[in-house]
């Protein structure tokens, strides 16, 4: 099969890299593991802080729906439920849909990944009951499946606070927060807000010691300081923060660069959202963790410079449309998290600067 | 951290097999795989990395700027050598594999 672009992954960044692409009139081919779009937000019930000026204030499964609309009136060939495994000597992507395996030649490849969840260990952490705070969200949220009653939530950032406040909806007893850290994570004031004002307690330079049980979690003991305090509960949910989703920019031998405020190991790329190797482009959190708001800015800006890239768009016009999305990238960026923006403009300062690549073989 | 915690729950790696390899002069994460199995299950290390490379940079000092990623190979996620041996005609070195195989009275020949 050939296309002129590939786009990995169908979240939020994808999508919107996707319209842009497809309204200047490129053929565009969407692959995605998952049979629904949307990626990540499928689950997010909460309303979105932040979108770009362009969308209204919305939740997250309503951007994914909405994200998906708008892409309905181009001819975009949708491989969902289909998987990249790959690639191949001549640069085509191996794709796979259970039944065959086959090859996607591309001029250009968007990858938009997305972000894993980092896990969390502790005596016992892998006990039935111990999960991720984006599983549990998953469970409630898109599979209406409640993943216990008395909870703890390991962790305090915003995306912590959503799911202890999303898991209380529906009827799960959350019995705090288990901060590591001297203080909150979240900077969302009125989330802080909300969650004291329902009584649950944040303990702050605190761990969990141990977690017990015969064959799913029953108890666990949460270090607070000098005091070791005993909660039984049914449902750990850890927020270990998120990475970017590293494995096909490795099989395609783009480089790396550190950046913990990003999330760790982030692919190297330029101003325009350009890996190392000339024909791949990323967005989204595989270009660096960030709120959906950004990571939809993101998307849009690798869509107009692959436009450019192909002679879809003029330079002058892609050049017009990028400084209105770059001041807007900062605007979001800088407004909930001004570290990350830093990170963001460091580690695209590196691109210039030679990388090592065989560093990171071994 | 208590010694007994797991740290590779594929393959049921605790902490201290992993401390042994690092004292006994292991810097990355493909050194502790090669010599633990760390990072050979399922998930093929997406779970456990992060976890390594937290206990690399505590038992060696090592910023986590210079601990190298761990390998990631094809294919990226597990698949059915059977679909691997597709009935696509374009490619695949499995497939080409297959190809050669001939059957004779139904056995290999
Ligand atoms: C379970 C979960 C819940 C979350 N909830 C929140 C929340 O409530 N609040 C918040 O602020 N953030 C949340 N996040 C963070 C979330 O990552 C972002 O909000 C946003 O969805 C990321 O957008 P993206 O387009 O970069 O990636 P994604 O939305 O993750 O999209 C990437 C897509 O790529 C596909 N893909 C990946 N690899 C392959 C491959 N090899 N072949 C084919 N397809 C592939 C995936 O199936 C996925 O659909 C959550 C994350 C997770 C994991
Ligand atoms: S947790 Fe180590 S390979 Fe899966």
């Amino acid at each position: 099969m050939e296309t002129d672009i590939l786009i990995i992954g169908a979240g939020p960044a994808g999508l919107a890299a996707a319209f842009e692409m497809a309204s200047k009139g490129l053929d565009v081919t969407i692959v995605d593991e998952s049979i629904t779009m949307g990626g990540q937000l499928n689950q997010q019930t909460q309303v979105i802080p932040s979108l770009p000026s362009s969308f209204q204030s919305m939740r997250g499964f309503e951007l994914a729906a909405h994200l998906t609309k708008q892409l309905e009136e181009y001819d975009i060939r949708y491989l969902l439920g289909h998987r990249v495994i790959g690639f191949y000597k001549d640069g085509s992507v191996g794709i796979t849909d259970e039944q065959d395996v086959f090859a996607v030649k591309a001029k250009k490849i968007i990858v938009a990944t997305g972000a894993a969840e980092n896990a969390v260990a502790f005596p016992k952490w892998t006990l039935p009951g111990v999960m991720t705070i984006g599983a549990a969200q998953t469970m409630i949220n898109r599979d209406f499946v409640q993943p216990g009653k008395e909870a703890v939530i390991v962790g305090s950032s915003d995306f912590a606070l959503d799911a202890a406040l999303q898991l209380s909806e529906v009827g799960v007893h959350v019995k705090g927060f288990i901060e590591k850290n001297a203080g909150i994570l979240s900077r969302d004031l009125e989330k802080i807000e909300q969650v004291k004002k329902m009584g649950i307690p944040i303990y702050l330079d605190s761990f969990i010691k141990e977690a017990r049980g015969m064959g799913a979690v029953e108890e666990i003991e949460i270090e607070i300081g000098t005091r070791v305090l005993t909660e039984k509960v049914d449902l750990v949910c850890v927020d270990g923060g998120r990475s970017p989703i590293l494995d096909i920019f490795y099989q395609l031998g783009c480089s790396f660069g550190y950046q913990k405020e990003l999330g760790g190991w982030v692919p190297q790329y330029n101003h325009q959202f350009q890996t190392d190797r000339q024909d791949i482009f990323l967005a989204g959190n595989a270009a660096g963790i960030s709120t959906q708001g950004v990571l939809l800015v993101t998307g849009m800006l690798a869509g107009i410079n692959v436009c450019e890239a192909v002679g879809a768009i003029t330079k002058t016009i892609a050049d017009e449309e990028k400084d209105f999305l770059w001041k807007e990238l900062e605007i979001l960026e800088t407004k909930y998290n001004p570290n990350i923006w830093e990170a963001r403009n460091r580690h695209m300062e590196n691109f210039a600067h030679p990388v090592i690549k065989e560093q990171f073989l071994s | 951290m208590d010694k007994s915690t797991i740290i590779c729950r594929c393959e049921e790696i605790s902490y201290e097999e992993i401390e042994e390899v690092l004292t006994n002069g292991a810097t990355t994460f493909d050194d502790i795989k090669r010599l633990t199995r760390c990072g050979m299950g399922p998930c093929q290390s997406k779970i456990c990395h992060s976890l390594v490379a937290s206990m690399i940079h505590e038992k060696t000092n090592t910023p986590y700027f210079q601990i190298p990623l761990p390998r990631m190979r094809m294919p990226l996620s597990p698949i059915k050598l059977e679909t691997l041996a597709t009935n696509s005609t374009s490619f695949s070195s499995v497939k080409s594999v297959m190809d050669e195989v001939e059957l004779e009275d139904g056995k290999v020949r």
